[in-house]
């Protein structure tokens, strides 16, 4: 697996850490949290997004370069 | 007789000898943090109580230091792709970024063991903070290993740019591999550690 | 990683040696240092590891030998007065052995003949060697990594001879190191782990180079299902201690940090040591240590049997003129047993109170794993069959090795049940049923190697009437030492006893047998003398031997001079055709066809 496959994998599972810090976030909002919680939440949110567009914009930059 | 596939892949497994070294180096490490994820769930299991890491630890430190490690990754291999494109100036810039990523890195740590320490707070502490300091410093030492094979690559080490550029884009890629298995690493410890 | 740059010395098969990174143009012999001590030639590699493992072969026997006299007459003083006054009276007053420096040399025996001798021996030795040799390799895939495998095996040695000498002796809570015992034990256990850390370090470098090398640099022509079988044993190793080191590593920083960060990883709450509450913040867990110890031991157990069955395959093809019987058979067998020795470990843990459904879980796997030793050790009996076999010293050493790890084997069944391993857990039968796999077993193949290679690397011929000396003082009196020990075990003797069983009344019957297996050690000791002389005489002595001394088909003989070229092996790249044992091909001119021949018109 070269360095592009394990990249694409690493910030996968940044996406997935950024939702559950999110969802986390938010099950303590309704918990009774402070408006903090909330905050985190759609920093959380916002960060998975990011990372994704940044993932797809990685992919396409380096096209030429095998996943082996 | 010069040693085969130093630089070049091997047709039938289509590896070269340093990328399948690095990564059955890093099935071991594996292995190693595996066995230390399993003693904390074993520890934690057994425990009457067991603290929530969020009120004992720096929540806020921890998840600047997430994104810290995020970006350096991204600079890392952001170095990986200059080479490829054959521009040595970017790859010296963002193989330097990533060095100073995981000073930053280091710093922040630094901070947050020693007010853990200004408030008698020790891994002879608890249970909790014995593993707490046992894996984030064993982290901490793969994070000092991999500054010392990225600032070789950046410094002295990068003279093998000119003699054979295919074999330095080689252990840039190997470098990279192994930081973003450091990084990954953290990704699994924060979590555990500081929010469950 | 670092490979070799090798630039400016062009494309010359010979000599070129590599100097020190930026130094590559000197095309001239190369120095001292280089070529006898730091080099990074896997022979060399092979020689310096073969030779430090069998003086810690020899040291650890020795050890053994001591503890002995203390079994068969407790509180007596030791006839060698200047030994005992050599060792003061800190170990011996007055000549008799404190039980103190008993344990010391109980845990250091077994902590030295595993990881300082016979995993060395098998691994770092053989397999340094010949492996690449049998794959047509010019070298390992990362010879410096190589080199400073050795280097940092020799420093885990050292540390370990060192901790005889810090306050309160060497480690003493036995080589499995139990917590909470061994947290709380003196330095020496500091010094123990610290030690056990860069032999794991070694062996880590050891096994990523052995497995790049195999899959990298087999020759053209040299497929999986082509490789000699000794080569698929190392390969299987490899992996093993690849992946069941790291834990035992991480369990060695847990009890490092219990022993100086004060942590409680391994002490539960409410210890209470002498009379005196432990100031500690408990809540550990000594079973974890249990744990993470056996994931290593128990996959560590192959690690010991499967390079000396993988030379054990190659004698026996090569001395009974046949092809390996089910040579596939073989192979799958071993990568399947690779994958069961993982999980397998529980098995020592049996009266560890962990339940019936994961002791049945454990029981299961441990007879599934027997299977495929079984599938093994029957193929390599069956080779023997129909063949014209030449009993040279190799094939005796070889050919002992079946029945004697046959015994080791089938007395492992009842332990691995845990109905009667309630009887005989920790008792003189565990003794001698692993020591049968290791002594009687690895150990007379690994002198089938030494025999079998010795011509390969020196180009001499070990003498055959002093090596059937050795063979025969050998088996009998390995059988001596520890054919009594499953009698008492199975009269209920415990293990580790400093008196030897002398105050229970269990083993009065049987307490006669502790003078027969420390005569017997002694003797086994004088019969390696031959070994010892021979060993050293052969190197200027020896007859000279032939490139292809016995006839082989694999390419360490078919190929290569004796020895082979320095740096290289080969003079020319060879070239597989065929697999790697046929021997007494019908209608071949001789009864051999090397694998890098063509096939005859």
């Amino acid at each position: 697996m070269s360095l592009k496959a394990f990249h694409i994998l690493f910030i996968a599972l940044s996406v997935l850490l950024s939702i559950v810090l999110s969802a986390l976030a938010l099950y303590q909002f309704t918990l009774g949290g402070s408006g903090l919680n909330l905050v985190w939440a759609v920093t959380g949110i916002g960060s998975a997004i990011g990372l994704i567009v940044y993932g797809v914009r990685f992919l396409r930059k380096l096209r030429d370069v095998s996943f082996l | 007789m010069e040693i085969p596939y130093t630089a070049t892949a091997r047709p039938d497994t289509g590896l070269y000898n340093g990328k399948l070294g690095i990564w059955l180096f890093l099935a071991s490490e594996v292995m190693l943090f595996g066995a230390l994820f399993s003693s904390y769930i074993l520890l934690r299991v057994g425990a009457p109580v067991w603290p929530h890491g969020s009120e004992l630890l720096n929540v806020p430190l921890a998840t600047i230091n997430t994104v810290v490690l995020i970006s350096s990754s991204v600079t890392m291999v952001m170095s990986w792709a200059s080479l490829m494109m054959k521009d040595f100036s970017k790859y010296r810039m963002y193989m330097g970024f990533t060095i100073l990523l995981s000073f930053v890195f280091l710093v922040i740590k630094y901070f947050e063991y020693t007010s853990k320490f200004s408030h008698d707070i020790f891994p002879s502490t608890s249970t909790f903070y014995a593993i707490y300091f046992t894996m984030t410093g064993l982290h901490g030492l793969h994070v000092i290993g991999g500054i010392v094979v990225n600032a070789y690559l950046w410094g002295p080490g990068n003279k093998m740019w000119k003699s054979d550029p295919q074999r330095f884009t080689n252990r840039v890629e190997i470098a990279g591999l192994y930081w973003h298995f450091v990084d990954l690493v953290w990704i699994f410890l924060f979590p555990v550690l500081y929010l469950l | 990683m670092s490979e070799r740059t090798k630039k400016g010395s062009g494309g010359e098969g010979t000599g070129a040696e590599s100097a020190p990174v930026h130094h590559d143009d000197h095309h001239h012999e190369a120095s001292f240092w280089r070529t006898y001590v730091f080099s990074t030639d896997h022979k060399v590699i092979g020689i310096q590891y073969g030779v430090t493992a069998l003086l810690f072969l020899l040291f650890g026997f020795t050890l053994m030998m001591l503890m002995r006299w203390q079994l068969a007459y407790p509180g007596q003083a030791f006839p060698l007065q200047w030994l005992a006054d050599l060792l003061g009276p800190d170990r011996m007053p007055d000549g008799i052995m404190l039980p103190e420096f008993y344990n010391q040399l109980g845990a250091m025996h077994g902590t030295i003949m595993v990881f300082l001798g016979v995993v060395p021996l098998a691994v770092g030795a053989f397999g340094n060697y010949v492996m690449p040799l049998q794959i047509g390799a010019p070298d390992m895939a990362f010879p410096k990594l190589n080199m400073a495998s050795y280097w940092v095996y020799f420093a885990g040695g050292v540390t370990m001879l060192v901790s005889f000498f810090v306050p309160g002796g060497a480690a003493n809570s036995g080589w499995t190191s139990y917590a909470p015992l061994s947290v709380i034990a003196t330095t020496g256990q500091t010094v123990w782990l610290l030690g056990m850390v860069l032999l794991i370090t070694s062996s880590l470098l050891g096994s990523v180079n052995f497995i790049v090398t195999i899959i990298q640099l087999r020759a053209e022509g040299l497929t999986f299902m082509r490789l000699p079988f000794f080569v698929w044993a190392q390969f299987v190793t490899s992996f093993l201690l690849l992946l069941a080191f790291p834990p035992l590593e991480a369990a060695g920083v847990l009890q490092l940090m219990d022993r100086l960060a004060g942590t409680s990883f391994f002490l539960p709450s409410g210890l209470v040591v002498s009379g005196v509450p432990l100031d500690v913040a408990g809540g550990g867990s000594p079973l974890l240590w249990q744990h993470l110890f056996w994931f290593l031991a128990h996959p560590e157990v192959y690690v010991l049997i499967l390079p000396a069955m993988g030379i054990v395959a190659e004698v026996i093809a090569n001395n009974t003129r046949k092809p390996l019987w089910g040579y596939k058979s073989i192979v799958y067998a071993t990568v399947f047993l690779g994958f069961m020795s993982f999980i397998v470990w529980a098995h020592h843990m049996f009266l560890t109170g962990m339940g019936t459904t994961i002791s049945t879980f454990f029981q299961t796997t441990t007879m599934i794993i027997s299977v495929p030793s079984i599938v093994i050790l029957t193929a390599l009996l069956l080779s023997l069959w129909g063949g014209s076999i030449r009993f040279n010293t190799p094939m005796l050493f070889a050919l002992s090795f079946l029945p004697m790890f046959g015994i080791g084997g089938l007395t492992g069944l009842p332990l691995g049940l845990a109905p009667p391993d309630i009887h005989l857990h920790d008792t003189y039968y565990v003794i001698g049923h692993f020591h049968y796999v290791v002594a009687p077993g690895t150990l007379m193949a690994l002198f089938a190697g030494v025999y079998y290679w010795y011509p390969k690397v020196t180009g001499r011929t070990m003498n055959e009437s002093l090596g059937k000396i050795h063979f025969w003082g050998s088996f009998i009196f390995l059988n001596g030492v520890f054919m009594p020990m499953f009698i008492q075990g199975l009269a209920g003797v415990s293990r580790r006893l400093y008196d030897g069983g002398q105050i229970y009344a269990h083993a009065q019957e049987v307490l006669y047998l502790n003078e027969v297996m420390s005569v017997s050690s002694w003797l086994l000791g004088l019969a390696q003398i031959p070994f010892i002389i021979n060993f050293f005489m052969s190197v200027r002595k020896g007859k000279k031997a032939e490139a292809n001394h016995w006839q082989a088909t694999t390419l360490d003989w078919s190929a290569t001079t004796s020895p082979p070229l320095a740096h290289g092996n080969f003079e020319t790249v060879p070239h597989v055709h065929r697999g790697p044992y046929e021997y007494s091909v019908p209608g071949a001119k001789r009864d051999f066809l090397p694998q890098d021949q063509r096939a005859e018109a």
